[in-house]
């Protein structure tokens, strides 16, 4: 056997109009901590999901041991070597833990249990951390000792290779200490681990070696001891972006429409700042910052405390009386939260605001459709009728219909979560142009997002979020450090 | 590319043209029309134009509360509490409206009340049941089948107590007979219909040309996004149930008047055959897709395979085994078809 316990080649997978990952080679060698690093759609959980067989490569080979590679589904990886510690954990809370580790391996005799193999599985588990009972139900375990289930129950199946997705996302700094130890650990039982993470200084804490991905490529995969600091690994993540595209405002409004002041719940801490008319402002943070509960917060879907003033009232907590002040939401999730799929195009426009298209309750379907017209050739849809349903349409179209109901509400401010997630990049540019006129036309709008490039590109000021906590405000239109950005958000001091 | 592969081949032209629910109610028409043949062919008489008029007549109550069971479908939610809502509402217009102090027989005495006071308080009680509905599913979060399961039992047992698990049926005036067997002219047609009718054509406006049709389909399409997009889910639901409570109520106090008597077991079973009739018409028990022609529909197919099995002189053990499986075929049947349609 060879030194690599994993060769890649000339990966490439293509989605309708986006391509994830682009032709991607590089090794991972055996019993090492293989850290994998990039930006959001960087095209990492690509690579993983073709690894652990939930999506099929386009083109390319994939060599484990030397021999060609192929899952076709998440067990069918496991059987093969690669087991998966996804960040929705895969344990059953219901079961004990030592029934969890033979879950799916169960040795049955005409379908009843037989005791056979626990042993060993409870010894590896006993090894790794000695503190947990496996006769403990898992829902009373602690997410990180969740993790360690599943690290077991990943080495006592004999995996060679073990993808850690964020796995100190949701635990405590002593737990990661103690979940470091484990994988350090497991170099010496000749396992492989491929860990992902947005906190760079787990790489060099406890990377052998770093493979960083930018927009579907392969940059660069060298030992992590060849790397001078932080900084240089952010510089290979980001690349040399250049910011070109982003004109200030030639006369900003002096106009405050929007107050937030000291809103905090569970996931924001003392959030506060100001939005004129006419300004498009973006706050930059990675998955988990808080990004999300903001716009919630704002729209009046989530509790929270401190004071929201819009055009000099206090905002009411429901979604409905926000629409009422003159905020449309563009959420996070376009599937389950902003469309009705299983409704037509003519069906999703106009939800919003149904007393535009309506006389006493009654619908005028000329007008509504004279609307959804109207904004199909204005955002430039991709349809040959309005009655098409809208989960046959691409992802690009289907944010166009998002955007259309929002605009149909006649909203003074637009919150704009992740306004072009999950879309081609022709989809992507004519967003932003359709953003930009918006607030040509005087209307406010936030932008929350991770993508960095896509936040200076059209914003006028940006805020950076970690942790639900705003570290820093910039006025774009001078230099944009986007080192010293994503040094902050990735929790640097 | 899957624009254009449809742009090229416009096949089925006039069927793309019109929406899924009402191609799911021409598909429901013509199986109405296969099956009211083939009865025709076999079932002596099945033709003669009083049998399609009763077709229609004997439905009236079903239809009533299937369209308060489709609006309430439509948005996702189950309302099993009718049938014993009308069995309540009947018994207690008759025990309100009953002479008091009358008899030794307690099951002979009443309230007493003015019959218009009577019925309007046994209405307020069919409401209050919605009520009950409307807090448990809005507010504390219940699934609907739960909740409407309770209330149906809890409006059936309120019949039970108060005609002692029998019936009322003396000591009451004369006018409490009289909407319940009128008819109109010199017609056979009831009141009873006709009120079904009026119901019929209301709803279907309500559905196909209101906002308020329009939101109750948003909230069964996806509840989340339609409370992001402004509509006030919880308040939405509260009207149906009270609305689909206001049906069976009306129902109730027609039948009751119908047979001048209040009966605990009336309408055992109802709740289901609104169901089927909803299901036959095509609406989706996911929400998002359905509508009352299409219920209209289904009570028509359900009415031609009962009357076909009386008139084949089938015990009625035999017609509930008939139409369990004429029910089963035809929902297979649909969405096949619904599925052909949408690939």
């Amino acid at each position: 056997m060879g030194d690599n316990v994993l060769e890649i080649r000339n990966l490439i997978k293509t989605f309708p109009g986006v391509t994830a990952v682009n032709d991607v080679s590089f090794d991972i060698r055996r019993n090492t901590v293989h850290c994998l690093v990039g930006e959001n759609g960087a095209g990492k959980s690509t690579l993983i999901k073709i690894l652990t067989g939930a999506e099929q490569r386009s083109y390319g080979t994939i060599r484990l041991n030397g021999d060609d590679y192929v899952a076709h589904n998440p067990k069918d990886a496991r059987d093969k070597g690669i087991s998966t510690l996804f960040q929705e954990l895969n344990v059953v809370d219901q079961l004990t833990v030592a029934e969890n580790l033979t879950l799916g391996m169960e040795v049955t005799t005409f379908g009843f249990l037989r005791n056979v193999g626990t042993e060993k599985m409870i010894d590896v588990l006993k090894n790794l951390e000695p503190s947990i009972d496996p006769r403990r139900k898992v829902s009373t375990l602690s997410v990180a000792k969740k993790q360690i289930v599943e690290i077991a129950k990943a080495v006592a199946s004999e995996s060679e290779i073990i993808i850690m997705d964020e796995p100190t996302a949701a635990i405590s700094e002593g737990e990661i200490q103690r979940l470091f130890k484990i994988i350090r650990g497991l170099r010496d039982k000749s396992v492989t681990v491929i860990y992902i993470s947005h906190r760079l200084d787990e790489i060099f804490e406890l990377g052998d070696a770093v493979t960083v991905m930018r927009d579907g490529r392969h940059i660069d995969t060298r030992p992590v001891s060849d790397i001078r600091d932080r900084s240089e690994l952010i510089r290979m993540m980001i690349g040399k972006t250049v910011f070109e595209k982003y004109e200030p405002k030639e006369n900003p409004s002096t106009e405050t429409i929007l107050k937030v002041e000291d809103v905090s719940n569970d996931k924001l801490c003392n959030v506060s700042f100001e939005l004129r008319k006419g300004e498009i402002i973006g706050f930059y943070g990675l998955v988990g910052a808080g990004k999300t509960e903001l716009a919630r917060a704002i729209y009046g879907v989530d509790r929270y405390d401190g004071s929201i003033t819009f055009k000099e009232k206090t905002l009411e907590s429901s979604p409905h009386k926000a629409i009422e002040a003159g905020i449309a939401l563009v959420p996070e999730e376009r599937r389950s939260e902003g469309l009705f799929t299983i409704l037509t195009i003519r069906g999703n426009t106009c939800v919003m605001n149904m007393d535009k298209i309506s006389r006493s309750g009654f619908v005028n379907n000329q007008s509504e459709k004279r609307v959804t017209a109207e904004y199909i050739r204005q955002l430039n849809i991709a349809t040959h009728t309005m009655e098409k349903e809208t989960a046959k349409l691409s992802g690009g179209n289907q944010q166009k219909i998002v955007f259309s109901k929002c605009l149909f509400a006649d909203a003074d401010l637009l919150l704009l979560d992740e306004p072009t997630r999950g879309i081609d990049v022709g989809a992507k540019s004519e967003i932003y142009q359709i953003i930009r006129d918006l607030a040509h036309d005087g209307k406010s709008i936030i932008i929350f997002s991770s993508e960095l490039h896509e936040i200076v590109n059209i914003c006028d000021t940006i805020y950076l979020l970690y942790e639900g906590v705003l570290k820093e405000r910039i006025e774009n239109g001078t230099v944009i450090d986007s080192e010293k950005i994503l040094h902050t958000v990735t929790g640097g001091e | 590319m899957d624009d254009m592969a449809i742009a090229v081949k416009p096949k089925n032209t006039f069927l793309r043209g019109i929406s899924n629910e009402s191609f799911i109610s021409l598909f429901m028409i013509t199986v109405l029309i296969v099956l009211y043949g083939v009865a025709g062919a076999i079932v002596p008489n099945f033709f003669l134009p009083r049998n399609v008029l009763n077709l229609v007549m004997n439905y009236w109550f079903t239809i009533i509360l299937g369209i308060g069971v489709t609006f309430i479908m439509v948005t996702g939610n189950f309302d099993l509490s009718v049938g014993g809502n009308i069995a309540m509402t009947g018994v207690l217009s008759v025990y309100f409206c009953q002479a008091a102090g009358v008899s030794q027989n307690a099951l002979a005495n009443g309230l007493g009340l003015p019959y218009g006071v009577a019925l309007a308080l046994a209405m307020v009680c069919a409401l209050a049941i919605g009520g009950i509905n409307a807090f448990f599913v809005t507010k504390l979060k219940v699934p609907s089948i739960i909740v409407t399961l309770g209330t149906m039992m809890i409006a059936r047992g309120v019949a039970q107590v108060v005609t002692q698990g029998a019936q009322r049926n003396t000591s009451l005036p004369d006018i409490f007979g009289v909407v319940g067997n009128a008819s109109v002219g010199n017609t056979p047609i009831k009141i009873s219909v006709v009120i079904m009718a009026v119901l019929v054509v209301v709803a279907f406006v309500v559905e196909r040309k209101t906002v308020f049709g329009r939101r109750t389909y948003l909230i069964g399409a996806n509840r989340e996004a339609a409370r992001l997009s402004g509509v006030k889910v919880n308040r939405h639901l509260a009207y149906l149930y009270l609305t689909s409570a206001f049906l069976a109520g009306v129902t109730g106090i027609l039948l009751a008047s119908e047979f001048k008597a209040g009966v605990s077991g009336r309408a055992t079973g109802y709740e289901f055959d609104a169901l089927v009739i909803v299901l036959l018409g095509g609406t989706s028990i996911n929400g998002g897709f359905g509508s009352v022609l299409g219920t209209v529909v289904g009570a028509l197919v359900l009415g031609v395979v009962t009357s076909a099995a009386t008139g084949l002189l089938l015990s009625p053990d035999w017609q509930f085994l008939l139409k369990g499986i004429v029910t089963f075929l035809a929902i297979l049947a649909q969405r096949y078809a619904l599925d052909r349609r949408k690939s």
